[in-house]
């Protein structure tokens, strides 16, 4: 797929005015994230979060900077930051991730005889499927429900550090947070110069250009 | 405070249906009312108040001063004296054109940068004020009593240029989703913005039309007294900069008290300068000067203000690329010290005008 924001990266903001000290502090920390470091995952677990991440956001494309996805989500129930809300069918944040990887794990063994990270892209797509769709056989997740697990932990906990991290917003033209410089030019279709330029169908050197100006 | 509205309409309307009620139903307490002898008793003493008030009138001349006054107008000395008010009042107009031209300028600069110069017309405001600058300066610095043909022409092209942009603006307003909001009128393009243009064009035109004005003759304006016109010209400029200034601060809610200072120290300068359009007398002229100055201050003291305002946005003045641009305007509040300078001016022609 050709890329949206050619030549855009938003770190070139980050010594410009757009960022200030507070902003530069915290980008400066998610970047810093150790792709192997896990404090709240066991090493048992590791692997299968480390595999659900890359079902759930493949990054296939080589990237120079690819999000750390796993460290991310274990970063941040490692702190257990909550969401501020908690649906009433689910267990808090850190147990249900908990009993829910390994309510996955079983359910791999059910079906494949193997542990989750063991299988191959296909067949971990199909015991994923299984679960978003709640047709699971293992008795490991008794109360827990596979369904909401799936869609109100899984996606929501990895979709959300995906796009908390730079990389990604350099692939979405997202500029980071708007502080202290926001964004002046509201209307449709416009562009402040500080901002990611998309490329249109034939004219891929001119977002290159602008895109190579932002900061 | 939706009640207390609800109540105090109401009150109001059982006050106008009671009134209307004692009209049709006791006509004659009305009449007595009117009839009563309170009524032109207190319209006298109003009368004399206004009277005292006012400066008492010249006693008329003796038959010798008159001839004397007669003999200064029309000797040599008179006539310089005459050419180098209509010429100083001239040089004045054009000042007060620069000053208009100049915040348009700056202001068209940095408010069409920010739309992105979108549409290539945005660039006309930069050129024609950039003209107007140039030749009203020409005419400040310009000791020749005489009009100017390409001051004359560059003036018109402002006035052109100034309705053409109203018509622009209007267009920008109408094309938007909701047309003519107050959403569209706030966001879209300024409606007021492009009639300081027209003004720095028609000041420009009455400075030409002054300075050209022959020996032993008064200086007109399409054939009516020069010095009440261009006061009439610049008490409805302030009006309308006061109705653009108006609507922006009530888009920013007033937040600060000197916010009000706009819409209420020019308007006051708007009106003093209509009454002495309408009937000069040397009392409303005073008036009128002192608000004029107070309002060409205040034009100065905008800039300081807007600039405060800047520095209140998140980042401050080292966030300037989005704040001079989001932020309040810096050029604007000129264009008040623009027309003020125009008012001051007519009004020193209306004095010799009134005095001849």
């Amino acid at each position: 797929m050709p890329e949206r924001y050619p030549g855009y990266d938003v770190l070139n903001k980050r010594n410009s005015m757009s960022w200030n000290e507070q902003t530069r502090r915290v980008i400066d920390k998610r970047l810093a994230i150790d792709p192997n470091r896990h404090r709240f995952f066991t090493d048992e677990e590791w692997p299968t979060i480390r595999a659900v991440c890359d079902r759930i956001v493949p990054q296939t494309v080589a990237r120079p900077r690819p999000v750390p996805l796993a460290a991310m989500v274990d970063e941040k129930l490692h702190a257990d930051r909550g969401d501020g809300y908690r649906y009433t069918e689910l267990p808090p944040m850190r147990e249900a991730w908990r009993r829910g990887l390994a309510a996955l794990d079983a359910e791999a063994r059910t079906r494949h005889r193997r542990r989750f990270h063991e299988l191959g892209a296909i067949e971990q797509d199909a015991v994923l499927t299984a679960v978003q769709n709640g047709e699971v056989h293992n008795q490991a997740w008794r109360d827990l429900p596979a369904k909401s697990f799936f869609t109100k932990r899984v996606l929501h906990d990895i979709v959300s550090s995906y796009y908390a991290h730079p990389t990604s917003w350099n692939e979405i033209g997202f500029g980071g947070p708007a502080s202290p410089r926001g964004y002046v030019r509201m209307y449709f279709d416009r562009r402040d110069p500080w901002e990611a330029s998309e490329a249109r169908p034939g004219r891929e050197d001119l977002a290159r250009r602008e895109n190579a100006g932002v900061g | 405070m939706k009640q207390a509205d609800a109540a105090l309409d109401l009150i109001s309307k059982l006050a106008l249906a009671g009134a209307a009620a004692v009209i049709l139903v006791r006509p004659h307490h009305v009449s007595r009312i009117a009839g009563s002898p309170i009524v032109p008793k207190a319209r006298d003493l109003t009368r004399t108040a206004v009277r005292r008030m006012l400066p008492r009138p010249a006693p008329p001349l003796s038959r010798a001063l008159e001839l004397r006054r007669l003999a200064d107008r029309y000797s040599p000395s008179g006539r310089a004296r005459q050419q180098e008010l209509t010429r100083t009042a001239g040089r004045r107009l054009n000042g007060s054109a620069a000053m208009l031209a100049l915040s348009v300028l700056a202001d068209s600069a940095v408010e069409h940068y920010r739309g992105s110069f979108q549409n290539r017309a945005m660039y006309t405001p930069l050129v024609t004020s950039a003209l107007t600058l140039g030749a009203s300066l020409f005419g400040v610095a310009d000791a020749r009593a005489s009009r100017h043909t390409i001051r004359d022409t560059v003036y018109a092209a402002a006035a052109a240029t100034g309705v053409a942009g109203l018509c622009f603006h209007s267009y920008n307003i109408l094309k938007r989703p909701g047309g003519w909001s107050w959403l569209n009128l706030f966001y879209a393009a300024p409606i007021g913005a492009p009639m300081a243009m027209a003004l720095a064009g028609l000041l420009g035109r009455g400075a030409e039309r002054v300075r050209d004005t022959r020996p032993y003759r008064q200086a007109t304006v399409l054939g009516l007294p020069a010095g009440r016109m261009l006061a009439a010209v610049t008490a409805a400029g302030l009006a309308g900069t006061v109705g653009e200034v108006g609507l922006l601060h009530f888009r920013g809610a007033y937040h600060d008290p000197a916010m009000v200072l706009p819409v209420t120290v020019p308007p006051a300068a708007a009106v003093l300068l209509g009454a002495t359009a309408l009937r000069p007398s040397r009392f409303t002229n005073r008036i009128a000067r002192w608000w004029l100055r107070l309002t060409a201050l205040l034009g100065f003291a905008g800039v300081g203000f807007h600039a405060y305002g800047v520095s209140r946005n998140m980042g401050g003045w080292r966030n300037w690329s989005q704040n001079v641009l989001n932020g309040p305007p810096l050029p604007a509040p000129p264009s008040f010290t623009g027309l003020a300078l125009a008012g001051l001016a007519a009004l020193s022609l209306i004095e010799e005008e009134t005095d001849a």
